[in-house]
């Protein structure tokens, strides 16, 4: 047994579910395994928990965050309800492009209303929300939500509502979420409408965007 | 110590709230608590009509709130069970008679006397929903497997989410298993994983249903209804027993998430 404090993830019981505090030095993909190994391991014990990640010690990715979302759930039938971040919650949006967190977090720091909005529950029908930058909703956007983000939106759960990223003309904004079947999607000025039909559910996550002035969406 | 105060609400229409309320109200009752049951839908009162009780009406919801009459005055006792008491709705008036304060107040004193106090809610999202749901702490969302009902159970979820009331538990009524199996409606598998709320049964569509509205007997006595099984399973859920999910009944749906898990 390795001492608790260079474990690739720490999993603390509290009051209301489990805190995920992760190692600072480990590697992604070694936190991830670990991760589901002790999953695996003691299945029925996360099962219907709600697991909160600490991510004020550690930057992680949005598609590293989804990663850890989906392990939870298949594997502890657990769901992550909350990331917790620093003060200033912008910078570790910005780490997919390859860039480092630590660079972008000095860069995005200066302008304050840039922080992403965070909506840490289900967004159900009737209900609209609206964002001055990026917006990110720890759980379902349901049929008759909508959501509207001047930035990318990104859903930890199924997209089943109206999302509108990039609205104020932002062609590069995207729209990341782990399922997405919606009502209408748009990205800046443009519409689109999913075609009829049933589709296979995505491995892991899916991503809107602009191709070819069209909106589509990729599953990874 | 102070009873449940339970709302039974749809948002959509016609979907089963005071079928619902009449059944639950008629099991717990025969489980020896004290029950009273709250029609709160002024103007489109039914719930006396579901229990029979139509004719002895004297008094009503707003006139105890307006003071006209004491609660009890109001309080019709039921046919068959001595425990079960129904407080109607006043057919005349509108909604606005009466005010989310005073009805949280009316509950209040009602759970002081009674194990449940059950609330049958109207329709809709307006005045009369706010009404209803003012006084109670836990609240069962009724819904039909339908895409409109679903969208609304939906909608009603959020507002009572946002009104602090999070104690809610969901129906599902009208199931039709022959259509869910051929793919022709959602199912409950499906409702409960976008509604994410706890479920607290299923009720499969039928006749008996009908016969026993038009009755004004509830369908519970009746002991080889199935559908009347599942608000005996229902209402044993809401009475804190542990009745297992079971595929014989049509609500085993949760058997098969838990084999998916175990691999
Ligand atoms: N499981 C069922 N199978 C068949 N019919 C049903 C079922 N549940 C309810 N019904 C029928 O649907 C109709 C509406 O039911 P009910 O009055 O309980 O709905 P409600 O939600 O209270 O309606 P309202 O919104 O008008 O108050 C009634 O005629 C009832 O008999
Ligand atoms: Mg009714």
């Amino acid at each position: 047994m390795q001492p608790s404090d260079t474990l690739p993830v720490q999993i603390k019981a509290t009051r209301k579910g489990f805190t995920l505090i992760p190692d600072r030095d480990t590697p992604f993909a070694e936190i991830l395994t670990y991760l589901e190994r002790r999953l695996k391991e003691s299945r029925e014990f996360f099962q219907r928990s709600t697991v909160a990640l600490d991510a004020r010690n550690r930057a992680f990715g949005t598609d590293e965050i989804l990663q850890i979302h989906r392990v939870l759930k298949d594997h502890g039938g657990a769901s992550l309800a909350e990331v917790r971040l620093e003060e200033d919650l912008s910078f570790w949006l910005d780490t997919r492009n390859g860039g480092s967190p630590l660079d972008s977090k000095v860069s995005k720091s200066k302008q304050q209303d840039n922080a992403p909005l965070i909506v840490k529950h289900t967004c159900r029908s009737g209900m609209q929300i609206v964002a001055p930058s990026d917006c990110l909703i720890l759980g379902d956007v349901n049929p008759g939500a909508e959501v509207l983000a001047m930035g990318d939106i990104i859903v930890f759960g199924n997209l089943r509502g109206v999302a509108h990223a990039g609205a104020g003309g932002n062609r590069s904004a995207k729209i990341w979420a782990l399922s997405i079947e919606p009502n209408q999607i748009r990205i800046a000025d443009l519409v689109a409408v999913p075609p009829r039909g049933n589709k296979p559910t995505p491995k892991r996550f899916e991503i809107a965007e602009i191709q070819n002035n069209l909106i589509e969406v990729i599953t990874i | 110590m102070a009873g449940k105060t339970i709302v039974v609400t749809s948002g959509k229409g016609g979907v089963g709230k005071t079928t619902t309320v009449a059944n639950i109200g008629t099991v717990l009752a025969k489980k020896k608590h004290s029950v009273v049951m709250l029609d709160a839908d002024i103007g489109l009162r039914n719930l006396d009509v579901v229990m029979g009780l139509e004719n002895r009406i004297v008094y009503n919801l707003v006139d105890i709130i307006e003071g006209k009459c004491r609660k009890e005055q109001a309080m019709l006792r039921d046919r068959k069970l001595n425990n079960l008491f129904i407080i109607p709705a006043a057919q005349t008036r509108e909604k606005d008679a009466v005010q989310p304060e005073q009805m949280k107040e009316l509950c209040r004193q009602l759970a002081e006397e009674f194990d449940f106090v059950i609330i049958d809610c109207p329709a809709g999202i307006e005045r009369g929903f706010k009404n209803a749901v003012a006084g109670a702490e836990i609240a069962i969302v009724v819904t039909t497997p339908e895409v409109s009902a679903i969208r609304d159970a939906d909608r009603v979820i959020g507002l009572l989410e946002a009104s602090l009331l999070k104690d809610i538990h969901l129906i599902v009524n009208r199931l039709n298993y022959r259509m869910v199996k051929k793919g022709d409606m959602m199912s409950t598998e499906d409702i409960v994983n976008l509604l994410s709320v706890p479920l607290l049964g299923v009720v499969p569509e039928s006749e008996d249903v009908v016969i026993s509205t038009n009755r004004g007997v509830p369908l519970v006595h009746d002991r080889g209804s199935k559908a009347g099984i599942a608000f005996q399973r229902i209402a044993a859920r809401l009475n804190g027993e542990s009745i297992p999910f079971d595929n014989g009944y049509g609500d085993g749906f949760l058997e098969r998430f838990k084999r998916l898990f175990r691999g």
